[in-house]
C-alpha cells in the first residue's frame, strides 16, 4: 500500500486508492477540448448505440474543488443542515494520494465510475439502481427504498445517502429523505445536449463525450493516449477513465 | 326516526282531513312539504366540508378539466417511468410532456397575499387543496421542487402529516361532496 487518503473526513470512503499507486509520470499530452453531446431526438428513449463516458486528465494543472462546486450548485446539493460531513451527499469528491516513497503526490476527482457492469444495479431489490441505455448510471427514486446496498456494492463509494428532509431541491434534481443517490453523469444537461457541470468548468481537463463513436473526441483520445480505470482488475469497465494515474 | 314520525303525522292529518271533507290536494301538499323540509336539511348540514378550488388562469390544461381530475395520477407515474427509466423528455411535437411535474407546478402554482408561492405545507397549494380534502396523502413533494424554479421561499415538511384538519368545519369551503360526485360522475375503473 503506497497510498494514504490525507482527508480525514472522508475516512468512510477509504478504500481502492491502494490500487492507484502513484508511481510513474505518465503525463498525456493535454488537449484543450470541448465536446458538446449532440442533442438527441427526446421524444424517442435514449440508445444504446452511445455510451458516455468522461476522460479525466490528472496531469493537468486544475483546481478539481471547481468542478465539485460546479455539481454542487447544478444539482443543488449541501442543503443538509442536520448530517455530519461525511453523511453529507456528495457526487463527486477530491481525493488526494501520495506515494510514500518517492513522496509524489497527486488528487483527483471521484465520482460514479458508470460502470458497464454496475454492482449497485445487480444488488438493488427492487431495480431503483439502473443503467440507462446510454451507460449513464442512475437511482431512480420513485423505487428506492433506502436499503443502501448499493452503497456496499460500489467499489468506489460513490454513494449516498439523504439522513433528513430536504428542501428547495432543484427542479431538474428531484431528492429528498431516504433515498441514495449519486453522481448521474448531469443526465438533465446531456438530454439537452450540454455537457455535465463538472466538465465545463474542467477547463479540458475532463474530455465527455461517447465512448462507442470512434471519432469523438473522447475516443480518439483514449485511441491515441489510453486511459486508465480505477480498480480494472473488477472487471466492470467503468464509463469514467483516467489519465495520469 | 323524525322522517317516519313526519310520515305517520302526515298521513293522519290526510285521513283527519279527507274526514273533514278538505281536498285532497292541500293534504298532498302538506305531505310533499314534510319531505322537502327533511331534505333541505341535510343538504345543508350533513354533506360535509367543501373545498376551495383555485381560480383557472385562462390556459387551458393538457386535458379537459374532467379527464385530468381523473387520470393525472396514471399520467404522471407513465411519464416519470418514460422520464427517468429510457430518457423520453418531450413529446414528438417538441412540447412538455402531458405528465410532466414540473409543468404542473409551473401553471398551478399559487400565490399568497405577500405575492410569494405557497409551499406544499399551506392548503392553498393547488395540489393540497384536493388531497387534503380526499384524505390522499401524496409523496411527490418530499423530492420534487413544489413551487416553480427560481423562487426561494421555504417549506417545512411535506405531505398532509402537519395539517390541522381541525381547521375544516363545514361548510367553510366552496364545494360539497356532491360537487365532487359531479366533477367526477364516472366511477371506472381506468386500469384495463
Amino acid at each position: 500500500m503506497t497510498s494514504k487518503i490525507e482527508k480525514e473526513d472522508l475516512s468512510r470512503r477509504n478504500f481502492v486508492f491502494g490500487s492507484i499507486a502513484a508511481a510513474g509520470l505518465t503525463v498525456a499530452p493535454g488537449v484543450m477540448l470541448y465536446q458538446t453531446a449532440n442533442a438527441r431526438d427526446l421524444s424517442k428513449p435514449v440508445s444504446s448505440k452511445v455510451r458516455w463516458g468522461m476522460l479525466i486528465d490528472t496531469t493537468k494543472d486544475v483546481d478539481w474543488n471547481k468542478c465539485v462546486e460546479a455539481c454542487v450548485k447544478e444539482h443543488g446539493l449541501g442543503n443538509e443542515e442536520h448530517s455530519r460531513a461525511d453523511q453529507r451527499t456528495q457526487y463527486i469528491r477530491v481525493v488526494d494520494v501520495k506515494n510514500k516513497t518517492t513522496g509524489y503526490s497527486m488528487s483527483l476527482p471521484v465520482m460514479c465510475q458508470h460502470c458497464e457492469k454496475p454492482p449497485c444495479v445487480d444488488v438493488c431489490p427492487t431495480g431503483a439502481s439502473m443503467k440507462r441505455e446510454d451507460g449513464i448510471v442512475l437511482v431512480d427514486r420513485h423505487r428506492c427504498i433506502g436499503c443502501r446496498y448499493c452503497m456496499m456494492a460500489c467499489p468506489y463509494k460513490a454513494r449516498s445517502f439523504v439522513h433528513e428532509t430536504l428542501t428547495d431541491q432543484k427542479t431538474t434534481t428531484p431528492r429528498g429523505k431516504g433515498c441514495v443517490e449519486s453522481c448521474n453523469m448531469c443526465v438533465n444537461r446531456v438530454d439537452n445536449g450540454q455537457l455535465p457541470a463538472c466538465v465545463e468548468v474542467s477547463e479540458g481537463a475532463i474530455v465527455f463525450g461517447d465512448l462507442n463513436d470512434p471519432e469523438s473526441d473522447i475516443s480518439r483520445l483514449l485511441a491515441k493516449h489510453g486511459g486508465k480505470q480505477i480498480r480494472a482488475d473488477l472487471k466492470l469497465n467503468p464509463g469514467v477513465q483516467y489519465q495520469g494515474i | 326516526m323524525w322522517l317516519q314520525l313526519n310520515i305517520n303525522f302526515s298521513f293522519s292529518s290526510l285521513l283527519k282531513g279527507s274526514l273533514q271533507k278538505l281536498p285532497l290536494s292541500v293534504a298532498g301538499l302538506a305531505l310533499m312539504a314534510s319531505f322537502t323540509t327533511v331534505n333541505a336539511e341535510v343538504e345543508q348540514d350533513e354533506l360535509g366540508p367543501r373545498i376551495e378550488i383555485p381560480e383557472s388562469s385562462g390556459k387551458s390544461c393538457v386535458l379537459p378539466e374532467d379527464e385530468i381530475r381523473r387520470k393525472h395520477p396514471d399520467m404522471l407515474k407513465h411519464d416519470r417511468i418514460l422520464t427517468l427509466r429510457e430518457g423520453v423528455r418531450a413529446k414528438a411535437d417538441g412540447n412538455n410532456l402531458d405528465g410532466s411535474l414540473k409543468q404542473c407546478i409551473n401553471c398551478h402554482a399559487i400565490k399568497d397575499d405577500n405575492d410569494q408561492y405557497v409551499r406544499i405545507d399551506n392548503d392553498k397549494h393547488f395540489c393540497v387543496s384536493c388531497h387534503k380534502y380526499a384524505a390522499v396523502t401524496i409523496d411527490c413533494f418530499q423530492c420534487h421542487r413544489d413551487i416553480p424554479e427560481g423562487s426561494s421561499n421555504f417549506h417545512a415538511l411535506s405531505g398532509h402529516k402537519n395539517t390541522d384538519f381541525s381547521s375544516v368545519t363545514p361548510g367553510s369551503y366552496g364545494l360539497t361532496v356532491k360537487d365532487m360526485a359531479n366533477i367526477a360522475p364516472e366511477v371506472s375503473s381506468d386500469d384495463k
